[in-house]
């Protein structure tokens, strides 16, 4: 897949990706990062120019709050974590991934 | 070069209506697309326009997606081209031996081509600067009848077209005449002057820069207004582009002139050394037609051909008689008198064109050596990397991406090659080869202008392309893919042959230059190291020319000859002074054999041509020259019979030995008495006109300070030392402003002229041979270079295509030595052909440089055996590469590879 | 417009790969295509069906899919797109890609931790 393609894809599923990562730990957006790196095993590289737009953008829906706190080395970072809403939420992009998903593998096996 | 833009733009707004066209079609789909739609929503059960606003809501923004597309289209684009020139710079940076070759080749072959390419189109086919100038013509009277050479007008033929002819609507005449002194103000200046009829002016369609143009009154001899134009550079050099110029009266030696007006820089004509232009008077008092000076141009009218007006003016002839009784139709009859009439361009260019053509024809030769080279060189590199364009098939690339990517990369090439091109080119259009307007008409006219600049990048990057482009089509995109399963030869037979014949062809012409090369630089070494039979080092000589007032016999001049010698004669440094009619090597043009002598009792003997000149009696001591018998000149050798020096040459030629002391030597003389002389003495030989010429024999007639008291209406001698070189030997030589001075002193008219010093005339005399056996040399070794590349980029491709066949021998045990024997053995035949057909090629036209070979014969062992030895090794060098490379290969690599 | 949800935008993402698999099928013209990717998608394309002529520019400057013009069955002039060699090829790619792409996401949804 092109850059492009890949961005588009990812920043599609960001949500998803993001919702899922706050609701395992809060965490700051570059562990956030991180995690979903891990988690991916270093496949889903999320830019954090990406990323800081689509959690204002979940903040702003309350489905995600923050707080300040301290990082491991001493640092003042805003922590996000999952609210009430966000749980929901996260539950309904599953669902709507999973059909996404089955449905495109549909197509994509189709012969 | 105007309609190339033209077709260039027309290309463009090409592209532009496709871009409208694919905005049509895309409209077609989008609307397509929407009666689908707006269809499909009918069938489920929406009314027409329900149906239809539906469609365009679920579509989106038409416009939108309108821009997108072609955005699309343009920013792929574009972006793949950027990606493709990054890469290729990425795959040039990484074969900087080729990208070396190929930018030196392209850029030094282009830079030359275009630089003589310019000059042979600024001169040969360029119009003439002039209103209309495919209109102008020059008109040649032509009687070779009566052994008279050229094509000249007398005053009674050019008067007589120019008042019958109806074909013209103008003819005018002219001459130049370098005998006109400027003697106002501190310096005097010898001039060139343009004798011109008024109309001339107007013929051309020039216009003053200052003041005005000659009226036809303005010839007679009686005219008060005595006008003269002149030139702009003259005007700013010696006026400072004084705005007060009309109407100055400026002192000429043929007597004071007004000046009427300037005429601009950019009017060249006849030269554009003139600095004078004086109106031409038509005297027909005495109407003939064997003493001719004068050129004729003329303006055809509006639809006469050349032809039509040649015919016209021969049919004038006949009536030239009628006109003026004295020239009967006898005469005309018998000396075949015509009339020819050539466009002026023609006629400007015709003494060059010739060379011209052939020039062109070599840098045409040169490029497509060039070209050819490159292509090979591409060739190669393509083998090379024919796995990885293999390999990048496979992965998706489309042949278009290949393609795409060889031809960006002979762009980028291209480019780069204009780099060099352009200082290349900028370097022979400023100093044109050395060549002057002398040699060259029109030349002043060539200069490196942008349009040049565009020329050199547009035809480097062209080339570029078309490289890439032949390299991809010669490689064949399936048969890089069928490499992956079978090995094939890629490339056919008759290419092969084509690209051994042009490296061949390259050999050979790489030798005959390099043979040609050897033969003029013997000559030149032969030339410098002649015995010119004087001293050339420690002296210098100038030249000054009496005008005619004040110095009318051959007293007067030697008188203020001799004062000349007194006073430069006590400067510090300087030893002794001589004074003669002419010096060695001079040049003057033609060289005139025009005494006929005979011994004095040698009645009936054929007589022999002999050089004149005449010398005071240091003169001799001063140049160097030997005395071998008798004395110089001494008071009283004019009394009586004269006494005569002569060279050993004219004395054995005479009378046949040296030994002639006090012998008689008789000048005879058409239409007089023939003159006696008594010998006194006998020099050495020197040479005339050029060192080639070798000895001329030389009698010196006396040039006596004083005229020996003989009264002034008597000439011992013929003619009066009116224009004589002084020759100045000693420590320090006197610098230019002092005999500048030391002359302006004497006599306030006079320009001492051709300061120089005795070295220089010799350089001079050498300096054609040395300026052909550089541009030879230069052309050998370039020739030779390409020869290399291109002897190389053949055996190494070739070699690279056979790759399985070493990898099997390899493989079966042969010897790596043998292997790369193999190679060698291919480029050792090639180089073997090439070197045979220029061997042949040389032995044929080494004879055309005849005129410029001294003292060595055109098929001379020496140069065709050193030359041809360089061009094996230099050329078997270039083979042993690719051989080396050949015998190491792993036999387990190269049957992998296929 | 609103902006568009999560699965759209992965549509767009997934727009060339589900064009290039479509038309692996048969050749077929603008709208068909996006007809036939609704129909099997079960998913509009929110962002307006145009969208695809755009992916479609960016398909055929690469090489992967060929155009020509053609008449329908009901005789009109459609415009259809063809895939090549190349983007036979490139499918292949473009696949795997994506389905390493499901897979990683798949992973971070499935962590427990």
């Amino acid at each position: 897949m092109t850059i492009r393609q890949q961005t588009d894809a990812l920043r599609g599923s960001l949500d998803l990706l993001i919702l899922k990562t706050l609701s395992l730990v809060p965490m700051h957006g570059w562990g956030i990062t991180l995690r979903i790196q891990q988690m991916s095993e270093g496949i889903l590289d999320v830019n954090l120019g990406s990323l800081y737009p689509a959690l204002q953008r979940l903040e702003k829906n309350g489905l995600i709050a923050s707080d300040w706190g301290t990082t491991d080395n001493n640092r003042r970072a805003r922590y996000y974590r999952l609210t009430a809403a966000g749980r929901r939420a996260l539950g309904q992009e599953l669902d709507s991934w999973k059909r996404f998903t089955t449905g495109l593998d549909a197509v994509l096996r189709s012969t | 070069m105007l309609h190339h833009a033209r077709a260039a733009i027309a290309r463009i707004r090409e592209l532009f209506r496709a871009r409208s066209h694919s905005a049509v079609e895309q409209n077609d789909e989008f609307s397509f697309h929407i009666e689908m739609e707006t269809a499909e929503n009918v069938r489920r059960g929406m009314n027409e326009a329900d149906a239809r606003r539906a469609a365009l809501l679920r579509f989106g923004g038409t416009q939108r997606w309108a821009e997108e597309t072609q955005s699309a289209r343009g920013v792929i684009a574009l972006d793949n081209l950027a990606r493709d020139a990054r890469f290729a710079f990425r795959r040039l940076h990484r074969a900087p031996a080729f990208a070396a070759g190929v930018i030196a080749t392209l850029g030094i072959g282009l830079g030359a081509a275009i630089g003589i390419g310019t000059i042979v189109y600024d001169v040969l086919l360029r119009d003439l600067p002039y209103e209309s100038p495919d209109q102008l013509v020059r008109v040649g009277f032509i009687t070779d009848g009566i052994g008279i050479s050229g094509d000249m007008h007398s005053p009674a033929t050019y008067f007589h077209f120019a008042k019958s002819a109806r074909s013209f609507t103008e003819l005018g005449a002219y001459w130049t005449s370098d005998d006109f002194n400027v003697t106002d103000g501190d310096a005097p200046e010898r001039v060139t002057v343009a004798l011109m009829t008024p109309n001339t002016f107007t013929l051309l369609g020039v216009r003053s820069l200052v003041g005005k143009l000659f009226e036809p009154g303005d010839t007679s001899w009686s005219n008060v207004r005595n006008a003269i134009l002149i030139s702009e550079s003259f005007w700013r050099r010696r006026y400072g582009a004084d705005p007060s110029i009309v109407g100055r009266r400026i002192d000429i030696n043929r007597g004071a002139r007004n000046v009427i007006g300037v005429v601009p820089r950019s009017f060249d004509f006849p030269t554009p050394a003139v600095d004078i232009f004086y109106p031409a008077p038509v005297p027909v008092k005495t109407a003939q037609i064997t003493a001719r000076g004068f050129n004729v141009i003329g303006r055809l009218r509006d639809g006469i051909d050349p032809r039509v007006a040649a015919a016209e003016l021969n049919a004038l002839i006949p009536s030239l008689a009628e006109r003026f009784p004295a020239i009967t139709p006898d005469m005309l009859q018998r000396s075949r008198a015509r009339v020819s009439v050539e466009s002026l361009k023609s006629a400007t260019v015709a003494s060059v064109r010739p060379q011209l053509v052939l020039l062109g024809v070599l840098v045409a030769v040169v490029l497509l050596i060039a070209t050819t080279n490159v292509v090979n060189l591409f060739l190669l590199r393509t083998e090379r990397a024919s796995q990885e364009i293999a390999i990048a098939l496979s992965l998706g690339a489309t042949r278009l991406a290949v393609a795409e990517r060889f031809v960006i990369e002979g762009i980028v090439l291209g480019v780069a090659s204009a780099i060099v091109a352009l200082p290349a080119a900028a370097l022979a259009l400023s100093t044109k080869f050395g060549f002057t307007a002398r040699e060259i008409p029109r030349l002043h006219e060539v200069s490196f202008t942008w349009e040049t600049a565009a020329l050199v990048l547009g035809c480097a990057t062209l080339i570029g392309a078309a490289v890439g482009l032949i390299a991809l089509t010669r490689t064949g995109l399936g048969g890089l893919f069928d490499r992956l399963r079978a090995s094939r030869p890629t490339s056919s037979r008759t290419w092969r042959r084509a690209q051994n014949g042009l490296v061949a062809f390259q050999v050979a012409i790489a030798l005959v230059l390099l043979v040609a090369a050897g033969l003029l630089g013997r000559s030149f070494w032969n030339l410098r190291n002649a015995k010119i039979g004087f001293e050339p080092r420690n002296a210098m000589t100038f030249q000054v020319s009496l005008p005619w007032n004040g110095y009318r016999s051959y007293a007067d001049a030697a008188v203020f000859h001799a004062k000349i010698v007194d006073r430069l004669a006590a400067l510090p440094g300087v030893t002794s002074i001589g004074v003669a009619l002419r010096v060695p090597l001079a040049g003057r043009g033609g060289s005139s054999l025009d005494l006929q002598l005979q011994a004095g009792d040698g009645e009936g003997r054929p007589t022999v041509a002999s050089a004149g000149n005449m010398a005071s009696a240091d003169y001799f001591g001063v140049m160097g020259i030997p005395l071998r018998a008798g004395r110089s000149f001494r008071s009283g050798d004019l009394r009586g019979t004269p006494a005569v020096i002569i060279s050993e040459l004219l004395a054995k030629n005479v009378f046949g030995t040296t030994d002639v002391i006090g012998r008689t030597i008789k000048q005879s003389r058409v239409g007089s008495q023939p003159m006696s002389f008594t010998i006194v003495g006998v020099v050495g030989d020197v040479h005339w006109e050029r060192i080639e010429d070798g000895y001329a024999p030389m009698l010196y007639f006396p040039l006596q300070r004083d005229g020996d008291g003989l009264p002034s209406d008597r000439s011992a001698v013929p003619g009066r030392p009116m224009d004589v070189q002084f020759v100045i030997r000693g420590t320090q030589l006197p610098s230019t402003p002092t005999i500048q001075e030391t002359v302006k002193e004497l006599d306030r008219r006079i320009p001492p002229t051709n300061i120089r010093t005795l070295g220089s005339l010799v350089d001079a005399a050498t300096a054609r041979v040395r300026l052909t056996m550089l541009l030879i040399a230069i052309a050998g070794i370039a020739a030779l270079l390409l020869g290399v590349i291109g002897v190389y980029s053949v055996v190494a491709y070739t070699a690279t295509s056979r790759v399985r066949e070493f990898g099997i021998r390899l493989a079966l045990g042969a010897a790596p030595t043998r292997v790369g024997g193999l190679v060698l053995g291919d480029g050792l035949k090639l180089v073997g052909i090439g070197i045979v057909a220029g061997l042949a090629a040389a032995l044929g036209t080494t004879r055309f440089l005849r005129a410029l070979l001294y003292e060595v014969k055109p098929t001379s062992i020496a140069e065709f055996g050193s030359a041809t030895a360089l061009l094996v090794i230099v050329t078997v060098c270039a083979t042993l590469i690719p051989a080396r490379r050949a015998a190491r290969t792993h036999p387990a690599v190269a049957l992998r590879a296929e | 417009m609103a902006k568009p949800t999560t699965n759209e935008q992965v549509l767009q993402g997934t727009l060339d790969l589900l064009i290039l698999k479509t038309l692996s099928l048969t050749p077929m013209h603008g709208w068909g295509l996006t007809h036939r990717i609704e129909q099997l998608s079960q998913d509009a394309l929110q962002v307006g069906q145009g969208s695809i002529y755009p992916a479609l520019v960016r398909l055929e400057q690469r090489g992967w899919i060929d155009t020509e013009w053609r008449i329908t069955e009901n005789s009109r002039r459609a415009k259809y797109y063809r895939l090549t060699a190349a983007g036979r090829r490139a499918l292949g790619q473009e696949l795997a890609s994506w389905n390493r792409f499901v897979s990683a996401v798949g992973l971070v949804i499935a962590a427990e931790s």
